[in-house]
């Protein structure tokens, strides 16, 4: 399982990737989350939603109440374009982690 | 026989004891219960099994309660900085405005003295230091919670009162009203301090406001 403070850190990240490629709402983003870590990577399902109300209040994504196929009301979220200038910033300081840890890793093993 | 109907609304009385609020985000909140209830349901688990579940995923009303308490905190501490700086902006245009008329002796100021002239510039200066102090909350603050909700409630008749003040007194200097007889620069110690007070007041009111309601959410 992965700690606590990473999953929190990744929070931001992963949901604006997880928007780029459409809107969605709160229980799908989380599936997808559980489904592309292997159920590695588990929020705890309520704490998702201050984290979006969070960046919809920044500017970063917006939200509608729409009806679901089973006539349920959902919230949908997108992504703004704010929103897109963020998670580009995301994939490059993650990218810059990610690339430290990958060439120390290199290194030990030469 | 579990009734998951009265189980759900059970689920609701308590998030909105511990202060979540309806319909946002409660009606989101339950949605996703719903959908999780159906998942575990579609799994083969009983339905008692599935809404336990799916309450102990979307986790402890109070845990959730503080974290959106954090989220509010955060709007409100970016709205007053937006605020501050609105009513620092319209501080800094009165400011220029006076300091303008009197060093070129525009309007019905243009027969001041140097003396006047000074004294003048000094009143702004004295109006800047009180609404400075005012803006930045260390004015209001100290006054009770009672007494800053009061003027908070009558927060815009005070504004109106200092748009009066504006429309009398600092329009006049150039001549746009003619309903005030012409004033030297020893007038405005009773015309620029006050409204430094006023305008520091009301602006200090949201700093102050904030400083309450960090106390209470920390």
């Amino acid at each position: 399982m992965i700690r606590k403070e990473l999953v929190a850190a990744s929070a931001e990240p992963l949901i604006l990737s997880l928007l780029a490629k459409g809107e969605s709402y709160g229980y799908a983003i989380i599936q997808e989350v559980k489904a592309r870590s292997d159920g590695k990577l588990q929020w705890t399902d309520g704490m998702l939603y201050p984290v979006l109300h969070r960046m919809e209040h920044r500017g970063l994504i917006k939200s509608r109440w729409a009806e679901s196929e089973t006539g349920r009301k959902r919230k949908y979220y997108s992504l703004k374009k704010d929103g897109k200038t963020a998670m580009a910033k995301h994939h490059e300081q993650w990218s810059l982690v990610h690339g430290v840890l990958a060439g120390l890793q290199k290194e030990q093993y030469v | 026989m579990f009734d998951l109907e009265p189980a759900i609304a059970g689920w609701r009385r308590q998030m909105l004891a511990a202060g979540i609020q309806t319909p946002v985000p409660l009606e989101e909140l339950e949605g996703h219960l719903r959908e999780e209830i159906e998942h575990q349901a579609e799994s083969g688990t009983d339905t008692p099994l599935a809404f336990a579940l799916a309450v102990q995923h979307i986790g402890k009303a109070n845990m959730l309660e503080t974290e959106f308490v954090k989220v509010d905190g955060t709007n409100a501490m970016r709205t007053l900085k937006q605020y501050q700086t609105i009513m620092v902006a319209c501080l800094g245009l009165v400011s220029l405005f006076w300091i303008a008329c009197l060093l070129l002796k525009l309007g019905n100021l243009s027969e001041i003295t140097a003396a006047q002239q000074m004294s003048g510039l000094a009143a702004v200066a004295v109006m800047i230091l009180l609404a400075g102090i005012g803006l930045f909350g260390h004015g209001p603050a100290s006054l009770s919670r009672r007494v800053r909700d009061l003027i908070c409630i009558s927060r815009g008749r005070l504004l109106v009162l200092l748009g009066v003040w504006f429309i009398c007194y600092v329009a006049e200097p150039v001549g746009f009203l003619l309903i005030l007889p012409k004033f030297d620069g020893g007038a405005l110690w009773i015309m620029l301090p006050p409204a430094g007070i006023l305008f520091g007041f009301i602006g200090g009111l949201e700093k102050a406001a904030s400083k309450g309601t960090t106390v209470t959410t920390s």
